[in-house]
């Protein structure tokens, strides 16, 4: 028996003694659990709030699915999007015809969980093979509850979302047909759930605590808000910093009198950056920060929150970006990165009109700013141009809504992990973290 | 960065012949950077050796040289263009090699020409194994632990440095791998190096450490020159490291990496190509050890290669023209991804949501006694690709696209370790399973359908990966391929086509399975093969029980982002999906209208699939002119091909391509997609025409489902009384041409009493053959025994036997024939004399000993039967002339591989007139350019010799040239030079000639060693030839003969180096067989040339005395051309 590798990035790093350890979400196959031959839960059907249904055979677990219908073009890394709590929410389609060719890997995970409320594939594999692999996609959803429908023509339903946007649906067993139809009528965005809520953590945990660098000086202690944080996020701030793993509403008070922080980060995570659930926590924490002058660093969702607290808006783009091969340009230097990402929402600049209707703005209204910093675009989609990125000007902070910390897709942009450490450096100038300040 | 605009004008190097490891991937290449580069408004200048090639077709470039690609006459055309730049990197690695060397001596610098795209320093680097070995150490990654020698003894210490067998040996600088292969031992170390070294351009080989049994995974990069960079297609071999990659089925995007996997290799791929600073497009191979995550480096193209035309094919992305923008300054961002449209750029990274295989194409089918084993040389002439939405769907696909017959895997049996036409009786004897073993363990041709035996005998996956080293992850699919295969087989004992339901036809079709495949396996399949079915299921039978369920395929688009964006590329291909909407999936474009709103029509066109001995560019060239022809006149061309290679598969030559097999099913699906008004089979080779008379048998059947289609041109009737012998011969007589003696025989004695009417020597053959196959002269019983009992015989397949005609001139005519008027594009006279291929003979446009008289004889003979069989479109007719009588030998009622040569001579573009002509324009409206004249054309064969041991070098009736070169000047002799200069054999002007000819050929030698001998050659002969120029006065020496068994021989003399040029006319018995076959295998392997015809050793002593005078001027070819 291989025993659960979970997920401890902390474990070896110099100085650090109790490392935390958390939940792979593969370890739920380690035991291999003896499930039944999965071949099979019968015909399925996938319905969309526009009428169209798609055939298939169901596998996964034997429940309803029903979300928001998106796709990802990534061909590899099937798994890290499964565990990506950013798909929370979603009923997540694979393009790429064969799921799950090379099966499933404990350490791979990108959270404890399988977050998509349901999976959509032409094909799964049942013969995965890898050296790595200890299960199948089914064995893998089975364990996670999450139900998925395969032998669907995936290519017409992309094309389905491609032209009406993305799209509620459910699917299930066909004889449930009828009732999933009228479920689907009074089926509600889940933009409107606190979709943060759900994956984010509830308490605070350094996961390094006490690291310490070559020189054996403490490292700098940065704050991770938690908004549904992939795990490789965590992995390369705590190579560079002493992480505190936290939740999105745990204030920034509590950050520098409790925690003693030196930097803040915002993590990725689901649903409308402007709902006013645990989003709006983390947004005004971010925006005390940059009132604060602290380094700080977001992505995906926390490029969204970051814009909004500068008194950007947001807005929902039509079928969102999702997978490995988007190009962005950096309009300082005019390369290009080749980045993963999984975003549906994405930041407006200043002074252009919201592309698409906003489902939280017509109960709340427009956000206002929340920070006197203003923003400066410094990266875009090559593509469609939308933002992909934003530097605060005169603070040392920044955001981009592609993921530098791949996992799945290209290692493009993974110098900016860097870069925002130069950052904190800079403004540490030299001294000892502020974190450490009152030991010494 | 911008375009840059500090150079106007650019040459572009072609690659040549078409030859095994450089095939038709490079005249797509090189035509898109034309195309690319002239649209930017550059002044293009190329030179390509090839007349076959869409590439040098006059509307391609500004300035066209059909120059051979040697330094010296490259350098001479530098001079006389003085352009700014040269683009070395679309001309494979003889366009690399020409520019490395013209780069080193200075000539670039000199005449102040600068290398773009990719440098110097970036080619030596990734091009010398030493130097590249440091590259990837001072950057960190792994590589094969190697040791680069530059002889035998440095070899041998490197071996005992590294330690352990087996080893590796790649030699630098050389195309396709030639010249290595893996050592087991020391005595195979010293062979395979010392051919290693002595192919190797700079003489030099790298002894590595053996990664055998790991994958291959192969990377397609560019990057510009802001230093952005992508990954355009991954690429996996199915079969382990040990295997060329071009002789590996590949399989696109790579299946079986982990994101973290394949990261890793993208990093390094990534992290190479900005360390040698390649500015373009290259490729990148890895290996990698799939038990513990290892990887090794094995080496980078640093230019575009056949891979990246795979690329190009199986993502849409097209690398070539990319490159080319790349290398006058674009950066990839600034460029729109033509696919898309303006939507995106080309700085992303394609996604796919298909899989694609490639397979190659190998000659084994028609060199029965070449070696099959597939090593780290290559000995693929092409190869065919197919896309589909599961690994078995694309798989299958590529299967039947490869047309060896077969088109589907068929349960194995004694029959296929022959490869004799049929071997019928053998069909029923099981392959025994050590023999299906071994060719699991050996890499050969035979691994896929052993593979796919394998698991139909059930053997389990762990049985075959421990005898193959293949990854599990394929062999499950197999595994699965068979237990669908079993499926079938079952559900066929249980009832006819009648009984097969709409999920198992989903099932089945979604899974590969053709509709001959089904009716295969429901009738059990019979030993009497796949077409022949008593009392069983048809393939029409199946088909009919499809369309009954309205199942039908759906088309898919290949847009290179897995439908994330609406893509603008009319690129299809067709799938199977379990659960998708019934009836035909209607192609959604709107029909076109001309300006005056006339509906065009629409017009489908066959490509000719894979290139083979035998059916090579020159019909890939033919179906771009037929598409060009459509759209001239603003209708609507589509076009179905399978080989990857082409400019025929390239998305923008027609309205809309088809990536899809050209076998009668997927032809006539597509044809229904379209709703097609016609369809033109001439310019696809035999593949193409091959289709014609079962389409038509289909056509009642198709229109019943709303298809109102004409075979656009010649009809299938004609089409058939010219192929078949007995219609053509009842024809000649009633038109008075004069054929040869013929007779035909189904079985062995009438075959037998045929031959003994005729009298030896006759010439034999099956009917409708590709090239020649199976042809053999044979000049007495014994013979005729030997080959009836390889021969397969049967009723609706007899054989031919014909009158040999010896010592005849033989003559071909490409010409176009509206019904009424007949165009003669050229009369072409072959060097050899008639009996050897015509495809492998040497001609000269216009002929150069043939009477006026004749010519008119055979001019008016053309017309006779271009009108009289009511041809409508291109023909070509082979005659001979034999003591002042003309023959007809054969009527092609299809274009010919001479139709690029007749155009590129003489100004005449006859494909396009006959496709305007097959789509219903006369000739007398047609406005016809004036023929060049004053000018000799020659067109010479390039031969694979050097590939393919086992393989007798000398040509002879049956095919065996994998390409043409041109050479062209005013004076006869000179245009022949050039030619055979382009064939890249040296052409010596001093040395020693080795000459031994056969008894009848004893006199006529005398006058060509007279003149040898007054160029101060040394001469040496056998004893026979010997007396015989010694008593006609000239000085000789006289040599041994290897049966002879006494020193100095031949060989000895060859091996020393005394011998630059050997004359051998084959003798039909005796020891000299032997000897001759000995002696060439060795000129082969020497690179010393050899002749084997009395009429070519003329040829070569006139060259030669041409030579001594230095290479020819070149000549631009529009000079004449475009007037």
């Amino acid at each position: 028996m291989t025993s659960p590798r979970g997920f401890s990035p902390g474990d070896g790093q110099p100085g650090v003694f109790t490392p935390f350890c958390g939940i792979d979400a593969a370890d739920t196959l380690l035991p291999k659990p003896s499930v039944e031959d999965g071949v099979g839960r019968g015909r399925g059907v996938l319905l969309l709030a526009d009428g169209s249904r798609f055939e298939g055979e169901l596998f996964g677990a034997a429940a309803v699915g029903e979300g928001e219908l998106v796709f990802t073009t990534g061909m590899t890394g099937f798994q890290e999007s499964l565990t990506d709590p950013s798909f929370a929410g979603q009923v997540l389609t694979f393009t790429w015809p064969l799921l799950g060719n090379y099966g499933i890997a404990a350490g791979v995970s990108e959270s404890s969980g399988v977050w998509p409320r349901g999976v959509v594939c032409r094909e799964w594999i049942s013969h995965p093979d890898h050296r790595d692999c200890i299960g199948t996609v089914h064995e893998f959803l089975l364990a996670h509850g999450v139900p998925g429908i395969t032998s669907v023509d995936t290519r017409a339903l992309t094309r389905r979302v491609r032209e009406h946007g993305v799209i509620l649906c459910q699917f299930g067993p066909i004889e449930m047909e009828e009732e999933m139809v009228k479920r689907l009528e009074v089926m509600t965005s889940p933009d409107l759930d606190d979709l943060v809520d759900e994956v984010s953590r509830n308490d605070a945990v350094l996961i390094n605590e006490g690291v310490v660098d070559g020189n054996g000086i403490p490292k700098p202690r940065i704050a991770a808000l938690d908004c549904g944080i992939k795990y490789n996020i965590l992995r390369q701030l705590s190579n560079r910093f002493e992480v505190l793993w936290c939740p999105p509403d745990i204030g920034f008070d509590s950050l520098i009198v409790d925690w003693q922080i030196d930097a803040l980060f915002c993590s990725n995570g689901p649903g409308d950056p402007a709902h006013s659930g645990k989003a709006m926590s983390a947004r005004e924490t971010l925006a005390a920060g940059l009132e604060e002058k602290m380094p700080v660093m977001g992505i995906c969702l926390g490029h969204q929150l970051l814009g909004l607290a500068t008194g950007l808006e947001t807005y929902k783009l039509r079928y969102g970006h999702r997978g490995a091969n988007q190009p962005v340009v950096d309009l300082v230097t005019g390369k290009v990165s080749v980045t993963s990402q999984n975003h549906g929402f994405a930041v407006n600049p200043m002074g252009s009109e919201p592309l698409a209707p906003h489902p939280i703005w017509q109960s709340q209204g427009a956000p206002s700013a929340l920070s006197e910093a203003a923003t400066k675009v410094r990266f875009v989609n090559a593509n469609d141009r939308t933002v992909e990125g934003l530097d605060v000007i005169g603070r040392p902070a920044f955001s981009v809504q592609y993921h530098p910390e791949a996992c799945p897709g290209p290692h493009d942009a993974a110098p900016l992990f860097d870069h925002f450490s130069e950052i904190v450096g800079k403004e540490m100038d030299g001294g000892l973290p502020l974190s450490k300040r009152g030991v010494s | 960065m911008p375009r840059r605009n500090d150079i106007q004008r650019i040459m572009i190097l072609g690659s040549g012949p078409i030859k095994i490891g450089q095939a038709a991937e490079f005249d797509f290449s090189g035509s898109q950077a034309c195309r690319a580069l002239r649209s930017d408004g550059y002044e293009v200048i190329l030179v390509n050796s090839n007349p076959a090639t869409i590439q040098n077709d006059p509307e391609m470039a500004d300035r066209i040289y059909i120059e051979p690609l040697l330094p010296d006459v490259i350098r001479r055309i530098l001079e006389i263009e003085k352009p700014d730049a040269l683009l070395a990197g679309m001309g494979g690695q003889t366009a690399l090699n020409l520019a490395s060397t013209l780069a080193h001596d200075g000539s670039l610098a000199k005449i102040g020409v600068e290398l773009i795209g990719c440098n110097l320093v970036s080619i030596d680097e990734a091009e010398d194994r030493d130097l590249f070995n440091r590259v990837c150490q001072e950057i960190d990654l792994p590589i094969c632990e190697a040791h680069a020698c530059n002889s035998i003894n440095e070899v041998l210490e490197a071996a005992e440095d590294i330690g352990k067998y087996p080893l590796l040996v790649r030699p630098a600088f050389t195309l396709g791998g030639l010249g290595g292969g893996t050592a087991w031992n020391k005595g195979q170390l010293v062979e395979i190096a010392s051919q290693g070294i002595l192919h190797s351009q700079i003489g030099q080989v790298l002894i590595e450490e053996s990664i055998l049994g790991w994958q291959e995974h192969e990377y397609e990069v560019m990057r510009d020159a802001s230093d952005n960079c992508i990954i355009v297609c991954t690429m996996e071999n199915i079969d382990p490291m040990g295997v060329h990659t071009g002789e590996s089925v590949v399989v696109a995007p790579q299946q079986t990496l982990s994101d973290r996997d394949h990261q890793m290799l993208r990093d390094a791929a990534l992290r190479l190509i900005r360390r040698l600073d390649i500015k373009g497009g290259c490729n990148v191979q890895f290996a990698f050890n799939q038990d513990t995550g290892d990887y090794r480096v094995i080496e980078v193209n640093p230019r575009v290669s056949r891979s990246s035309a795979l690329a190009s094919k199986a993502t849409g992305y097209p690398i070539a023209r990319m490159a080319a923008l790349i290398a006058v300054g674009y950066t990839l961002d600034e460029l729109p991804n033509p696919i898309t449209g303006e939507g995106t750029t080309a700085a992303f990274e394609p996604t796919l949501d298909y899989c694609v295989v490639k397979i190659p194409r190998w000659p084994f089918d028609k060199f029965r006694t070449a070696d099959r084993t597939l090593g780290t040389s290559m000995k693929s002439t092409g190869e065919v690709m197919a896309i589909g939405r599961s690994f078995q769907e694309a798989f299958l696909k590529a299967w039947a696209s490869l047309e060896y017959g077969q088109p589907h895997p068929r349960p194995l049996s004694m029959a296929d370790t022959s490869e004799g036409e049929g071997m019928g009786e053998r069909a029923s004897e099981e392959l025994p399973d050590e023999i299906l073993e071994e060719w699991l363990r050996v890499a050969t041709d035979r691994r896929m359908g052993a593979l796919y035996e394998a698991f139909r005998r059930g053997w389990s996956v762990d049985r075959v990966e421990e005898i193959t080293s293949i990854t599990r992850w394929f062999l499950h699919q197999f595994e699965r391929m068979a237990v669908v295969d079993a499926e079938v087989v079952e559900a066929g004992k249980r009832g006819k086509a009648e009984s097969i339901t709409s999920e198992m036809m989903r099932s089945w079709k979604s899974n590969g399975l053709t509709d001959a495949h089904i009716a295969d396996a429901m009738a059990g399949y019979p030993t009497t093969g796949w077409r022949i079915k008593e009392n069983g299921v048809t393939e029409f039978d199946v088909m009919s029980r499809r369309h009954s369920l309205s199942i039908h395929p759906v088309y898919r688009m290949v847009d290179s982002c897995a439908a994330e964006f609406a893509a603008v590329t009319p690129y299809y291909y067709s799938t199977y999906e379990i659960n998708c909407e019934d009836g035909i999936d209607r192609v959604p474009h709107p029909r076109k209208y001309s300006a005056e709103g006339e509906e065009a029509r629409r017009l489908v066109v066959i490509g000719s699939g894979p290139i083979r001995i035998g059916q090579g560019i020159e019909f890939d060239y033919g179906a771009v002119h037929a598409v060009q022809a459509i759209r001239e006149v603003g209708h609507e061309a589509i076009l179905i091909n399978n080989n990857p290679e082409t400019v025929s598969t390239d998305f923008d030559t027609s309205d809309r391509l088809y990536f899809d097999p050209l076998t009668l099913e997927s032809v006539s699906e597509i044809l229904l997609r379209e709703g097609a008004d016609g369809i033109l089979l001439q310019f696809g080779g035999q593949t193409a025409i091959n289709l014609a008379l079962p389409l038509d048998g289909r056509l009642e059947h198709l229109s019943g489902l709303g298809l109102n289609l004409k075979l656009e041109g010649t009809s299938p009737d004609a089409v058939d009384e010219a192929s078949d012998r007995e219609r053509f011969e009842a024809f000649a007589k009633r038109a008075k041409l004069k054929m040869p003696h013929g007779l035909t025989g189904s079985t062995p004695d009438e075959v037998r009493a045929a031959v003994q009417e005729i009298g030896f020597p006759v010439l034999i053959r099956p009917s409708y053959v590709l090239g020649g196959r199976g042809m053999e002269i044979l000049t007495n019983d014994a013979q005729l025994d030997a080959y009836m009992s390889e021969a397969y015989i049967a009723p609706d397949k007899p054989l031919l036997a014909d009158e040999y005609l010896g010592h005849a001139i033989e003559l071909d005519v490409d010409a176009v024939s509206d019904g009424e008027e007949v165009l003669i594009g050229a009369i072409m006279e072959h060097l050899e004399e008639a009996g050897i291929h015509s495809g492998d003979s040497t001609c000269f446009i216009p002929p150069q000993n043939v009477s006026q008289e004749i010519l008119q004889t055979v001019e008016d003979w053309t017309e006779r039967i271009g009108i009289g069989l009511n041809i409508i479109g291109c023909f070509n007719i082979q005659f001979a002339i034999c003591e002042d009588e003309l023959y007809v030998l054969e009527v092609n009622p299809r274009g010919s591989r001479t139709f690029p040569f007749v155009a590129k001579s003489t100004g005449i573009p006859l494909a396009r007139i006959a496709a305007r002509v097959t789509i219903g324009a006369k000739l007398s409206n047609l406005e016809i350019p004036e023929r060049t004249t004053g000018l000799v054309c020659v067109k010479a064969p390039v031969f694979p010799f050097i590939k393919l041991r086992g393989l007798d070098p000398a040509p002879g009736p049956e095919m065996k040239s994998t390409g043409e070169v041109m050479g062209s000047d005013i004076d006869p002799a000179r245009a022949y030079l050039k030619a055979r200069l382009a064939t890249e054999l040296p052409v010596p002007t001093a040395g020693g000639v080795y000459l031994t000819v056969k008894d009848g050929d004893k006199a006529s030698l005398v006058p060509i060693a007279k003149r040898l001998s007054e160029m101060c050659f040394t001469l040496y002969a056998t004893t026979g030839t010997a007396n015989a120029l010694k008593a006609g006065g000239v000085p000789v020496e006289r040599v041994y003969r290897i049966a002879e068994h006494h020193s100095p021989d031949a060989l000895d003399l060859m091996r020393q180096g005394k011998i630059n040029l050997v004359i051998n006319t084959p003798s039909k018995s005796g020891g000299a067989v032997l000897d001759g076959n000995m002696m060439r295998r060795l000129a082969v392997e020497l690179n010393i040339p050899f002749v084997t015809t009395m009429s070519g050793a003329r040829m070569e002593v006139e060259a030669i005395y041409a030579a001594i005078d230095g290479i020819p001027e070149p000549r631009l070819l529009q000079v004449d051309y475009l007037k």
